[in-house]
């Protein structure tokens, strides 16, 4: 553990000033979401606490949770995780390669046994082991092995946490989820494809300055990013309130900005924070530039059904038009009915025998 | 020679749901309120007599004919056919159990009129063969005799010489270009000749011209009663023969209440188009004497009296007030019974009930209410506008050996006549 330097350390070797490292601090306080009062005692932490070892696992994935949190904004999230943590392995960002790179893993594993975290993004594939190697070395093995030894495993990105789109149907790779193989270690899933950098790095931080891992919901989710669904938080919510909705991407509601609800938008039922934290440096997120939510941080979401089509709306459309053709089809039946009626009452008057005094009777006497 | 039978009765069901009976049949709830309404059920205690499941034949015809729901739980055998045996049974309710009073229409909640529909299911029940004796021979003797009693011309003749003499009044006979044609019922040339005698004496105070006629002198009209609407639509036919042939300008239907509704209500429905002439009750020409002040009474009955209300005159026919104000000229001691006007109690006796033979024990029994309303007022005079309710009253307070003089209005008032008093 002594190899590495402690936080402080760390950064006052890179000739960050006192006066940064509380800007840091602060910065972390906020992405986990805590109080300023916070703040000396984060500092006081990260200031003799040495840097996280934690070795990132790349499986069946498409190197988005990478990108994202590379290419998050300043202060970078990157150099703030970095800061905070010894990345020691990640086969993308890694300058080594081969035997060095595997050797690098190997060596963190065996130094901080028990300490380490492991971050995860892709899913597994189960389906032929050979789909998806690191070094000859199968993803479930590769994961299983380095797992055994570690504090704790962040799964990053939905394919981590719920399969993602490998594990959509018809699942080619027979892809799984980090959950759905490790059982005894303490897992945490940040979803989203990719998932906002932010929480990534508030994850870490609260793991780092805290030595635990946050408060989850039932998804293994920090409750503090996805607490809330984006429906919650959506400016636009005000307009799913009145009743305003977009018909289409370019009607006068759209450029009004009303509620993409009728677009298929699935904020309603979204866990995230992209309503709060956005993207781009805080820029805006999916609905801000006119598209509904796809709901990527929710499991299956690739299978829920098409993007556009409404979660559930009141009689309107399809509805509307089936309820109209219930109507004409009904109103069709009575008048048929009606006119059958009719006739067979004409046919009974046609069928009427003038009666006389003559017939009141069965037997007339 | 035709013959009733059960075919001819089950098609007579079928053209009688029209429109109304059918939005009546989906309106009802079920309620039972009709019940509370129906003399023979407040008198016997038995729910066979509610309104409503005396209609049970003729609805179970509209839900088999005329419903989807219906036709389809026949389909699967849910429902059994309207069978001759049921309509033997409903006989004796929709006869002996009903006087077409309409009571029930007046509570009914969804506003169904029930007695109309028993009134058409009678057509059903006549085309089967399932009428009561009584009424059969009545309809008979009307179509071939011209009265429901077998009064023959000469009867009337001998009577209307008997009325001249009496009164020295010239009784005008088939007057061709008089204001009123006089109708009559059998029972009042029988019972009540009191009842020609008075409006001789009224139309001589009042000075209209007016006219019996011989070829229809009878208002009465057995076939509303029995339920065929061919038999009555023939009735009716004489008497507006008689009325278009002598020029009447109003024919004036006598103190019966079934008469007023045949040929008021049912009349031109029957004959298919317009009469020529109005026709009026004849209390509703009496109020309109009093109105124009013509008609002069002098002094007042002082005995306590009260009114019985006819239902065709009074609930059906919307002849309300019109006693009433005739009533106050010349009775100084006049009393309402309870459920007076149009929620008045039926003799018992209305729509062809009276001659129903064999439903006399039972016309005794619901005339039970007429008499508790009666005792309620300890009066010492009744007046009607009915000779039909008359008989029948008049023989239930016998039954109960009550001692009431039972009177008509008309001949009540013709008695206080200003004239007539002037000659005595």
């Amino acid at each position: 553990m002594s190899k590495y330097p402690t936080i402080g350390e760390s950064l006052r070797h890179q000739g960050i000033s006192r006066r940064d490292f509380l800007k840091f601090c602060t910065a972390v306080a906020s992405i986990m979401a805590l109080p300023a009062a916070m703040i000396p005692k984060i500092a006081e932490a990260l200031e003799g606490t040495p840097k996280q070892s934690a070795i990132w696992l790349s499986f069946q994935e498409c190197t988005g949770c990478t990108e994202s949190l590379t290419r998050s904004h300043a202060p970078t999230l990157e150099g703030l995780i970095l800061d905070l943590i010894s990345l020691d392995y990640h086969h993308t960002l890694q300058a080594a390669a081969g035997t060095a790179a595997e050797s690098a893993r190997e060596a963190a594993m065996q130094g901080n046994k028990g300490n380490y975290l492991v971050i995860v993004d892709g899913s597994i594939p189960l389906g032929n082991l050979g789909y998806s190697t690191i070094a000859g070395i199968s993803n479930v093995d590769m994961l299983k092995e380095v797992v055994a030894g570690a504090k704790a495993v962040v799964a990053v990105g939905t394919c981590a946490a719920y399969g993602g789109i490998p594990h959509a149907a018809p699942n080619p790779t027979g892809a799984v989820s980090v959950e759905s193989l490790i059982t005894d270690k303490p897992i945490i899933n940040i979803p989203g494809c990719p998932p906002i950098p932010m929480v990534i790095a508030g994850v870490v931080a609260h793991f780092v300055t805290f030595g635990q891992l946050p408060h989850l919901d039932s998804l293994k989710r920090p409750l503090s990013f996805f607490g809330q669904t984006i429906h919650d938080r959506c400016y636009r919510r005000p307009f799913y309130d009145k009743g305003l909705f977009a018909e289409s991407f370019d009607d006068e509601g759209a450029k009004q900005g009303w509620c993409l609800y009728k677009l298929g938008c699935k904020g309603p039922v979204t866990y995230n924070a992209c309503a709060t934290t956005k993207w781009n440096d805080g820029v805006s997120f999916p609905i801000e530039s006119g598209h509904g939510c796809l709901g990527c941080s929710e499991p299956d979401f690739w299978d829920a059904g098409s993007f556009y089509k409404p979660l559930a709306v009141p009689i309107s459309g399809v509805i509307k038009a089936t309820t109209g053709y219930a109507l004409a089809a009904g109103a069709a039946v009575g008048v048929a009915s009606g006119a059958i009626n009719r006739l067979k009452r004409y046919q009974a008057r046609q069928d009427h025998e003038t009666v006389t005094i003559t017939d009141l009777e069965r037997n007339p006497k | 020679m035709s013959v009733a039978t059960f075919e001819r009765g089950y098609n007579a069901f079928k053209e009688q749901i029209d429109a109304p009976i059918a939005s009546f049949f989906s309106s009802c709830v079920r309620c039972g309120i009709c019940a509370e309404a129906c003399l023979f059920f407040t008198e016997t205690g038995d729910p066979k007599y509610t309104p409503i499941y005396k209609l049970e034949p003729l609805r179970k015809v509209w839900e088999q004919e005329y419903t989807l729901l219906g036709k389809f739980k026949a389909l699967f055998g849910l429902t059994s056919k309207l069978t001759d045996a049921e309509l033997a049974e409903w006989k004796e309710l929709v006869y002996n159990g009903c006087t077409l009073c309409g009571r029930c229409s007046m509570v009914c909640p969804v506003g169904n009129d029930l007695v109309y529909m028993i009134r058409r299911a009678r057509e059903g029940m006549v085309a089967a063969g399932h009428a009561p004796e009584g009424l059969i021979n009545a309809s008979k003797r009307a179509i071939t005799t011209g009265s429901p009693m077998g009064i023959k011309l000469p009867a009337l003749q001998a009577q209307i010489n008997h009325v001249e003499k009496d009164t020295g009044l010239k009784i005008p006979v088939d007057e061709v270009g008089a204001e009123y044609l006089v109708l009559l019922s059998s029972m009042e040339i029988i019972n009540f000749p009191e009842y020609l005698e008075a409006i001789a004496k009224i139309m001589q105070q009042v000075g209209k011209t007016w006219t019996i006629a011989s070829a229809a002198f009878e208002a009465t009209n057995s076939g509303i009663q029995i339920g065929a609407a061919d038999i009555a639509k023939e009735l009716v036919n004489r008497v507006v023969t008689a009325a278009e042939k002598l020029q009447v300008k109003t024919v004036i239907s006598p103190e019966c209440g079934h008469a007023y509704t045949a040929i008021r209500w049912e009349g031109p429905n029957l004959i298919g188009r317009p009469f020529t002439f109005e026709v009026k009750h004849i209390l509703e020409v009496l109020d309109e004497f009093r109105e124009q002040g013509q008609l002069k009474t002098l002094g007042f009955e002082s005995a306590r009296l009260t009114f019985h209300d006819p239902c065709q005159l009074v609930r059906r026919g919307g002849v309300v007030e019109q006693p009433r104000h005739l009533l106050k000229m010349v009775a100084s001691n006049f009393v309402e019974m309870s459920d007076h006007g149009k929620m008045n109690w039926c003799c018992g006796g209305g729509g062809g009930h009276s001659a129903i033979e064999e439903a006399h024990e039972i016309r005794t029994q619901v005339f039970q209410r007429k008499k508790n309303q009666l005792e309620e007022l300890q009066v010492e005079k009744l007046v009607t506008a009915c000779a039909n309710c008359r008989i029948v009253m008049e023989e239930g307070l016998e039954s109960y050996e009550m001692q009431l003089p039972i009177v008509g209005l008309t001949e009540m008032l013709a008695k206080h006549l200003a004239t007539s008093n002037e000659n005595n």
